[in-house]
């Protein structure tokens, strides 16, 4: 399960792969976690222009690519002040820039994610008397809710992919088509979850309004079978029929990622 | 002469935190050294806010000085251990939110409105009746409120303002007079020092006035909306503080999560470190156990440092002179 084949582990491409889907250009909000090793791998390698935020208040953070010590630990680690075109709190991120309109892209992890783009973290199992708490959302709530773009990266471990999640703490489409409008939110939800086994898209044409809303497997890891990941889900997945492969990672992908990731923060080699 | 602020841990926790005070804790420039201070006082049924709440919020829970929490994350129910059964089991308080909520709702706070509203939480499980009952619930505290636009009708969920009664808080340096500087992203730290009634803050420097006058933009709350300041080195140690010190993450795994994990672990930790009001007695036991060479790599070794002198400079005329309008 761990190993992709050709030396690199399924969460490395899973890294490497939301790095590649980011797009060139725009303002990013990352969130904690493997996020950020993603979007400092987009921001290093395949989309220089690219401007890269998190929520404490680190705006374009511009690292050098051929010295940058790691990707940061975390959304607060003090390296996002070096080189960062502005650094300031969190209402500026959460609020100027994420509330107000001014970010495109949100990119974020949880605990759990559902077939509409959900996502969790805060409670496994009922909120009142959970089987498991966690810590909390943080600026997750927000950034799913406000991001006019989202990407999802989630590990392919069937405990955290459900039917619906235990707790909607961060808003994909909710429960379908235009809900996030009858909810008071911009209709366009989450656009592609990245899974340590393929990527997602959701069946929503015209952005939230129709459709299913549902994730479709639209690309499989390299000599992955698709039905064996629709297995691990527990609704029935939708394969898209231009089903594609995803490219293994490119040595340089590999090394840099690895290079951003010194002290095994974010992917510990044995895990996925 | 304005009142002296400069002062220990000791007589700032002991004239400016209360019993039942709502007490800022940011999660960023960690207020550890004054969170120990406040345990070894034994101050009783705090209130713990903050966007985010670490490693203050958990010490004050666990040594039973927090009755609640609102933050938008706990770090101390991260994962299973007593934090979690006391706010499981009721004993400890807690509300949810997130840290765009509480940084917002600090800044109501400080601007001295009731509510504030915000675009986020709509479609979450969050605003439904499935957060009511919870059994750390606060009884009979309005948590928010959706309503639609007067102006434009957009749907907003409202928050109520946040004023703590006391804001302790580590930074890089403050003037005798009380004056803050800090650099570096901030976290929910702007709005939250200005929210409070009471701010304590502690410091890595104590410098000369000139030098926070030379200097204004950085200065994030002026002397006189400040209670105390502590000179305490390290004083947010095991968290990082730009330019002094980064996160001490062997500290944090070999002495914080113990500590935090059973209420056996929490004794030992507060007889081993919460009782040491000496602070150079405590770094030498940080030394002591993480040894020299760790103790040595958390310092700041990757410098950033403006390229550019800034000049605050202004003319001493004007072209008013140039007017005859100066005599």
């Amino acid at each position: 399960m761990t190993d992709g084949g050709d030396g690199y582990t399924l969460a490395e491409l899973m890294c490497i792969e939301a790095a590649r889907l980011m797009p060139d250009r725009g303002v990013a909000v990352l969130g904690l976690g493997t996020p950020v090793l993603a979007g400092t791998l987009a921001k290093c390698l395949h989309h220089p222009d690219l401007v890269i935020c998190t929520e404490v208040g680190a705006i374009d953070w511009r690292p050098d690519p051929a010295t940058v010590a790691r990707a940061p630990l975390g959304i607060h680690d003090l390296i996002l002040n070096h080189g960062a075109a502005m650094a300031t709190d969190m209402v500026d991120v959460l609020g100027a820039l994420l509330m107000g309109g001014r970010a495109d892209l949100g990119v974020l992890t949880g605990a759990q994610v559902d077939r509409y783009g959900n996502l969790n973290t805060i409670c496994i199992g009922d909120y009142a008397r959970p089987e498991r708490r966690l810590g909390g959302t943080g600026g997750n709530t927000e950034i799913a809710c406000l991001a006019p773009r989202l990407l999802i990266l989630m590990s392919q471990e069937p405990r955290r992919w459900k039917r619906r999640v235990d707790f909607v703490t961060s808003p994909g489409y909710i429960d379908g088509p235009g809900a996030r409008r009858q909810h008071g939110l911009a209709p366009q939800g989450p656009n592609r979850i990245v899974s340590t086994m393929g990527v997602y898209r959701f069946d929503t044409p015209d952005g939230g309004e129709t459709g299913s809303c549902e994730a479709v497997l639209e690309a499989v890891f390299p000599g992955l079978d698709p039905e064996a990941v629709a297995a691990l889900v527990p609704w029935e997945l939708r394969v898209a029929p231009d089903l594609r492969e995803v490219e293994p990672p490119t040595a340089e992908e590999l090394s840099l990622l690895r290079r951003l990731d010194p002290f095994q923060f974010y992917l510990t080699p044995g895990r996925y | 002469m304005p009142e002296p602020k400069l002062m220990t841990l000791e007589e700032a926790v002991g004239r400016f935190v209360e019993d039942g005070d709502t007490v800022y804790a940011g999660y960023l420039c960690v207020p550890f050294a004054l969170t120990h201070e406040i345990v070894r006082q034994g101050k009783r049924d705090l209130e713990v806010v903050g966007a985010s709440v670490v490693w203050p919020a958990t010490e004050l829970a666990l040594a039973g000085c927090c009755r609640r929490i609102r933050s938008g994350y706990i770090q101390g129910a991260l994962r299973p251990g007593p934090v979690t059964e006391m706010m499981l089991s009721g004993e400890l308080q807690y509300e949810d939110y997130s840290n765009q909520a509480i940084a917002l709702m600090l800044m109501a706070g400080a601007l001295g409105i009731p509510f504030v509203p915000t675009r986020s939480f709509l479609g979450t499980d969050y605003i439904t009746e499935r957060t009511e009952g919870h059994p750390g619930r606060i009884p009979g505290y309005r948590k928010w409120q959706v309503m639609d636009s007067p102006f434009d009708g957009q749907r907003v969920v409202l928050l109520p303002a946040i004023r703590p009664d006391v804001v302790i808080m580590h930074a890089q340096r403050a003037d005798a007079e009380g004056n803050v500087q800090m650099w570096g992203h901030l976290g929910d730290a702007r709005w939250g020092l200005w929210a409070g009634r009471k701010v304590i803050v502690t410091v890595e420097e104590i410098v000369p006035s000139e030098v926070i006058r030379s200097d204004p933009s950085r200065t994030v709350l002026p002397g006189f909306r400040v209670s105390a300041v502590v000179h305490c080195p390290y004083g947010a140690h095991p968290g990082g503080l730009a330019g002094y010190y980064d996160f001490d993450f062997r500290f944090l795994g070999r002495v914080i999560n113990p500590a935090f994990s059973s209420r056996e672990g929490f004794a030992r930790f507060r007889e081993e470190w919460t009782d040491v009001r000496d602070r150079q007695a405590y770094i030498e036991r940080v030394k002591a156990t993480i040894g020299e060479e760790a103790f040595q790599a958390i310092h700041v070794d990757q410098h950033v440092r403006p390229l550019r002198e800034v000049d605050y400079g202004y003319s001493r005329n004007t072209n008013l002179r140039m007017e005859g309008k100066v005599p």
